[in-house]
C-alpha cells in the first residue's frame, strides 16, 4: 500500500550554511490494514516522514509509493484525490479557525462530495464518539487543547479513509482520553484501515504490541513486527 | 457540479458575514478605490460641460461687404458645408437681423439708439455666424474664408481680431483634458494598488487555513472559489456604499455645486450616467478583487 524506498530529506536554510539531515535512506513498507508505529526522540523525523507521505513537503532523494503510484512525480489533481483517501491527525492540530466545530468536520465531507443528508447524518456521529457533541457551535479557539486535538482526530476519521496517519495524537490528552484514542484506532484498524502512528509515548507503544518502526537522527534504526519502544 | 457550486457560495457568504472586522476594513479601502473612480467620471463630466461651456462663448463672424447679395452669401454657407465636421452650426445674419438685435440688445440704453438715428441708415453688415466644434478648428476655416475668390464678397473674418483669446482657449482646453487623463492614469493605478495589497493582506491572514484546505484535499477551485466570490461581494458592498454616498451627497448639495459649476448639475449627470457609472464601477472592482484574489491565492496553493 504504502512503500518508501531510500527516501532522504535535507533542508536547506538560507540563514544557515549547513543542510539539515530529517531523513536518511529511509526504506519500508506498509501493507494494507497494518496498524504501524513510528517511534522516536523529538527530532528523529517522523513528523518529516508523515509530511511526505501526504506531499507536503518534497523529498530531496528516493520515491515513496502509495497504491504503486509515485508520490514524488504525481500531478497536482492526482495528489488531492489521494489525500482524500488519508485522513491525517496532524501534532499542530491544522483546524480551520473560521469554521465551528462542526464545519470543521463536515467540510471534509464537502470537500469529498458527500451529499447532504450524509453529512447531517455522519458529522454528530463522530463528534460523539470522541466527546465534542456539546461543542458543534463553537469555534476552535473557543476550545481547549485536548478538545482541539478531539477535533481533529474526528476530522481525521469522518470519512472512513482507507489509512490514518497520527502524529502525536494524545499529546494534550490526559489518560483517560488517550486510552480512548488509541481504543479507537485499534478499532477502526480491525474494521480494515490502515493505522500509522507517530508517537513518543512509550506506554501506548508497548501496550499496542504491534509493528514498530524506530526512528534516531533521521535514520530508520529498528522495524519489529511486534516491537517495544526501545531507544 | 451543483452541489459544489452551492458549497462554494455558502464557504463565501459565511467568510463575508463572519469576518465583520477585516471585511469593514477592505471594503473601506475599496470604497476609497470605487469613490476614485467614481470622482474621475464625474471630474470628466464636469469638465467637457465648463469646456463645452466656454466654448459656446467663442464664435467667428464672416463679414460681407455691403453690396453682396443674399444669394452669394447663401453660396459660401454652401461652401462650409466642406467643413461639417469641424463647424458645429453657422448662422446668417441679414443687415436687417443685425440691426433688430443691436436696438433689442441697447433698448435700455437711449445713448446707443440715439447715435444710431444720427447716423441715418443702417450701419450693419450682413454676415455669417460660425460656431466651430473645438477652437482649434477656427484657424482653417478663417483661413479658408480669406482665399483669395472670396476677397471680393467678404469684408472682414472676426478670427483675425479675436485670434489671440481663441489660442489661448484652444490650449487651455487642451491642457485640461490632458491633466484629465493623467491624473485619471495616476489616480487609477493608487485605487489598483490600494485594492490589491489590502486583498493580498486578506488572504494572508488565511494562509494558514488555505493549507489546510489543501492537505485535506479540496481541489484549488473548491478553495479559491470563496475567497474569489468574498471579494467580489466586497467589491459590491463598497460600489452600493459610495453611490448611496454620493446620491445622498447630491441630493443636499447640488443647488448649490451647480452655481459653482456654472449650472452643471451634478445630481442630474449623475442619475441620467448611472447605468454607464455603475459598469464602469462594477468591471473596476469586479476585475480587481477576481484578479487581486487569484493573484494573492496563486502564492498559498503550490503544495
Amino acid at each position: 500500500m504504502i512503500k518508501f524506498k531510500d527516501v532522504s530529506k535535507i533542508y536547506y536554510s538560507s540563514l544557515n550554511s549547513s543542510p539539515i539531515t530529517a531523513l536518511k535512506n529511509i526504506s519500508f513498507s506498509v501493507q494494507p490494514r497494518e496498524f504501524v508505529s513510528i517511534v522516536g526522540r523529538s527530532g528523529a523525523g517522523k513528523t518529516t516522514l508523515v509530511k511526505l507521505l501526504i506531499g507536503e513537503e518534497k523529498l530531496t532523494e528516493g520515491e515513496i509509493f502509495f497504491n504503486n503510484k509515485n508520490i514524488a512525480g504525481i500531478k497536482s489533481n492526482e495528489l488531492q484525490k489521494i489525500r482524500k483517501r488519508i485522513g491525517v491527525v496532524y501534532q499542530d492540530y491544522r483546524l480551520l479557525f473560521s469554521k465551528t466545530v462542526y464545519e470543521n468536520v463536515s467540510y471534509i465531507l464537502e470537500v469529498m462530495g458527500f451529499s447532504d443528508e450524509d453529512i447531517t447524518r455522519d458529522v454528530p456521529r463522530i463528534l460523539e464518539i470522541v466527546g465534542l457533541q456539546e461543542r458543534v457551535k463553537n469555534f476552535p479557539q473557543e476550545l481547549s487543547g485536548g478538545e482541539q486535538q478531539r477535533l481533529v482526530i474526528a476530522r481525521a476519521l469522518v470519512h472512513q479513509p482507507e489509512i490514518v496517519i497520527a502524529d502525536e495524537p494524545t499529546g494534550n490528552l490526559d489518560p483517560y482520553n488517550t486510552f480512548e484514542v488509541i481504543d479507537l484506532f485499534k478499532r477502526i484498524n480491525k474494521s480494515g484501515t490502515t493505522v500509522i502512528l507517530a508517537t513518543h509515548d512509550k506506554r501506548i507503544i508497548d501496550g499496542l504490541a504491534k509493528r514498530v518502526i524506530t526512528l534516531e537522527a533521521g535514520r530508520l534504526i529498528r522495524d519489529e513486527q511486534s516491537g517495544k519502544f526501545i531507544l | 457540479m451543483f452541489t459544489s457550486l452551492k458549497r462554494i457560495l455558502k464557504f463565501a457568504w459565511q467568510g463575508f458575514s463572519r469576518n465583520k472586522v477585516l471585511g469593514f476594513e477592505v471594503m473601506f479601502i475599496m470604497a476609497i478605490a470605487v469613490f476614485l473612480i467614481t470622482s474621475l467620471f464625474l471630474f470628466q463630466g464636469i469638465s467637457n460641460f465648463l469646456i463645452k461651456e466656454v466654448q459656446s462663448k467663442v464664435d467667428v463672424s464672416v463679414y460681407f461687404k455691403e453690396n453682396v447679395l443674399e444669394e452669394e452669401i447663401l453660396n459660401v454657407e454652401r461652401d462650409l458645408y466642406k467643413f461639417s465636421n469641424e463647424i458645429e452650426s453657422v448662422k446668417y445674419i441679414s443687415r436687417e437681423k443685425a440691426l433688430q438685435n443691436f436696438i433689442e440688445k441697447h433698448k435700455q440704453e437711449p445713448i446707443y439708439l440715439e447715435a444710431l438715428e444720427q447716423i441715418g441708415y443702417n450701419p450693419f453688415l450682413p454676415s455669417l455666424n460660425i460656431k466651430a466644434r473645438d477652437p482649434s478648428y477656427y484657424a482653417p476655416i478663417s483661413n479658408y474664408l480669406s482665399q483669395d475668390s472670396l476677397q471680393g464678397v467678404i469684408e472682414r473674418v472676426s478670427y483675425f481680431q479675436n485670434k489671440k483669446v481663441i489660442d489661448k482657449l484652444s490650449s487651455i482646453t487642451a491642457n485640461i483634458k490632458t491633466v484629465v487623463i493623467s491624473l485619471s492614469l495616476i489616480l487609477g493605478l493608487l485605487a489598483v494598488l490600494i485594492t490589491f495589497n489590502t486583498i493580498k493582506l486578506t488572504i494572508f491572514t488565511s494562509k494558514e487555513e488555505i493549507l489546510t484546505m489543501q492537505l485535506v484535499g479540496a481541489s484549488n477551485w473548491f478553495i479559491k472559489g470563496p475567497f474569489v466570490i468574498q471579494g467580489t461581494l466586497y467589491g459590491i458592498a463598497s460600489i452600493l456604499a459610495v453611490n448611496f454616498l454620493f446620491l445622498i451627497t447630491f441630493a443636499f448639495f447640488s443647488p448649490r455645486l451647480e452655481i459653482f459649476f456654472l449650472g452643471f448639475n451634478l445630481l442630474n449627470y449623475f442619475q441620467i450616467n448611472f447605468l454607464s457609472l455603475f459598469l464602469i464601477q462594477i468591471a473596476f472592482a469586479g476585475i480587481l478583487a477576481i484578479f487581486s484574489t487569484l493573484l494573492a491565492l496563486h502564492k498559498y496553493l503550490k503544495v
